[in-house]
């Protein structure tokens, strides 16, 4: 056998692409069907000044496929997307901004419209340092409570852990005009 | 060197049919799925509580034919599937059919029961563990179902929503096992609804 006709010919190139396809499809069969895990970006520093709310965007993302609840769900039965925050002594959590649903129906139930998050979607966040908060860099933790399905089956609860930094800062020397001087009575 | 193409066309049968077995078997899967099941091995037994407060053993049901639905309410393709639960539960109840539903909820029973009664669900609903879902391989996603034998063996299995024919004809499979003779005498049981 020569060089040249060891090398793959493009016939067999195939048929070696579709044995990989085949074989691939046969472990896929092997494998439990796996939950979508909900990503969270990270987040840059943020500066928050004291006695003061400060938003920060947490960005998350469900993979392709997949679609989590909204925090506003079509059904009492159906478990909403909530943050749940732990922060430091003297820093308090402002409000939370959730992003709307999209109203989509899925193969499972066409006439019925779920409220979901797909793909990437924001949760604003308040975070509000006391005036007691001594300046310096504290670490924020929380976790992201979600329950994900896919077109025909849906997986239990799961949490994501949450967490940023944030450098809180003196609010700035309050700026006091100069009291009107009064005339000098000169007795 | 060259190959017939009645070669080639054996070969792309054969590598099509693998690709056929795989994708569908990875949809929908037999026994042999979790690594601890076997072909026809025995459905692990388990006793759970009732929503009405009874407590039901699997291994009570010998002599019938079992559909062990794993669900939960937070489940829209559970949702979905249990209509057709009822309307099976109905068919094929005279022929031993028993479905029994595993809710894997964190849910309270009320909760649970409330769920069951707007489903107009027919059949008994237990209040699952995770351990059970453990001996039947973790559950990882719900619905999951399991067609068990009159003799206590599973032939079949179901991972999400499949089509209500599909489910049909695994019933019919599990339908048409016998039971062994010690366990027949279960089979008068009759199982009311939640």
């Amino acid at each position: 056998m020569t060089l040249d006709q060891r090398k793959i010919s493009p016939g067999r190139g195939s048929l070696l692409t579709l044995i990989l396809l085949a074989a691939s499809g046969l472990a896929a069969a092997q494998m439990p069907p796996k939950a979508p895990v909900v990503t969270m970006e990270a987040v840059p520093l943020l500066t928050a000044q004291r006695a003061k709310e400060t938003m920060v965007n947490l960005n998350f993302r469900v993979p392709a496929g997949y679609h989590i609840n909204s925090n506003m769900p079509k059904s009492e039965y159906l478990l909403p997307t909530a943050l749940k925050m732990d922060l430091p002594t003297d820093i308090i959590l402002g409000k939370i901004n959730y992003p709307a649903g999209e109203e989509t129906s899925f193969p499972f139930s066409p006439d019925e419209k779920l409220s979901v998050y797909t793909g990437d979607f924001t949760i604003a966040l308040g975070v509000h340092p006391l005036h007691s908060v001594v300046p310096g860099k504290y670490v924020m933790h929380g976790v992201l409570r979600y329950q994900g399905c896919d077109n025909a089956q849906c997986f239990p609860p799961k949490n994501v852990p949450v967490s940023f930094e944030v450098k809180v800062v003196k609010e700035p020397p309050e700026h006091h005009a100069n009291p009107a001087q009064s005339p000098h009575i000169h007795n | 060197m060259n190959r017939s193409p009645l070669t080639l066309v054996v070969v792309a049968f054969a590598v099509a049919l693998m690709l056929y077995v795989g994708f569908h078997a990875a949809r929908r899967t037999g026994p042999g799925f979790a690594p601890h099941f076997t072909q026809s091995s025995l459905a692990p037994d388990f006793s759970l509580e009732s929503l009405d407060g009874k407590t039901m053993r699997l291994s009570d049901l010998r002599g019938k034919a079992v559909l062990l639905n794993f669900w939960a309410t937070w489940c829209g393709p559970c949702k979905i599937e249990m209509p057709w639960f009822v309307e099976l539960q109905n068919r094929y109840a005279s022929q031993g059919l028993q479905i029994v539903g595993v809710a894997m909820d964190d849910a309270s029973k009320e909760d649970i029961g409330k769920f069951a009664k707007e489903m107009g669900v027919n059949y008994p609903i237990l209040i699952g563990k995770e351990s059970v879902g453990d001996e039947y391989g973790g559950v990882p996603a719900l619905p999951e179902s399991f067609l068990i034998s009159r003799d206590g063996k599973i032939v079949d299995k179901i991972i999400g929503l499949r089509g209500k024919a599909e489910i049909e004809d695994s019933v019919k499979k599990a339908l048409d096992t016998r039971a062994s003779t010690n366990q027949a005498s279960a089979s008068g049981k009759n199982l009311v609804s939640p």
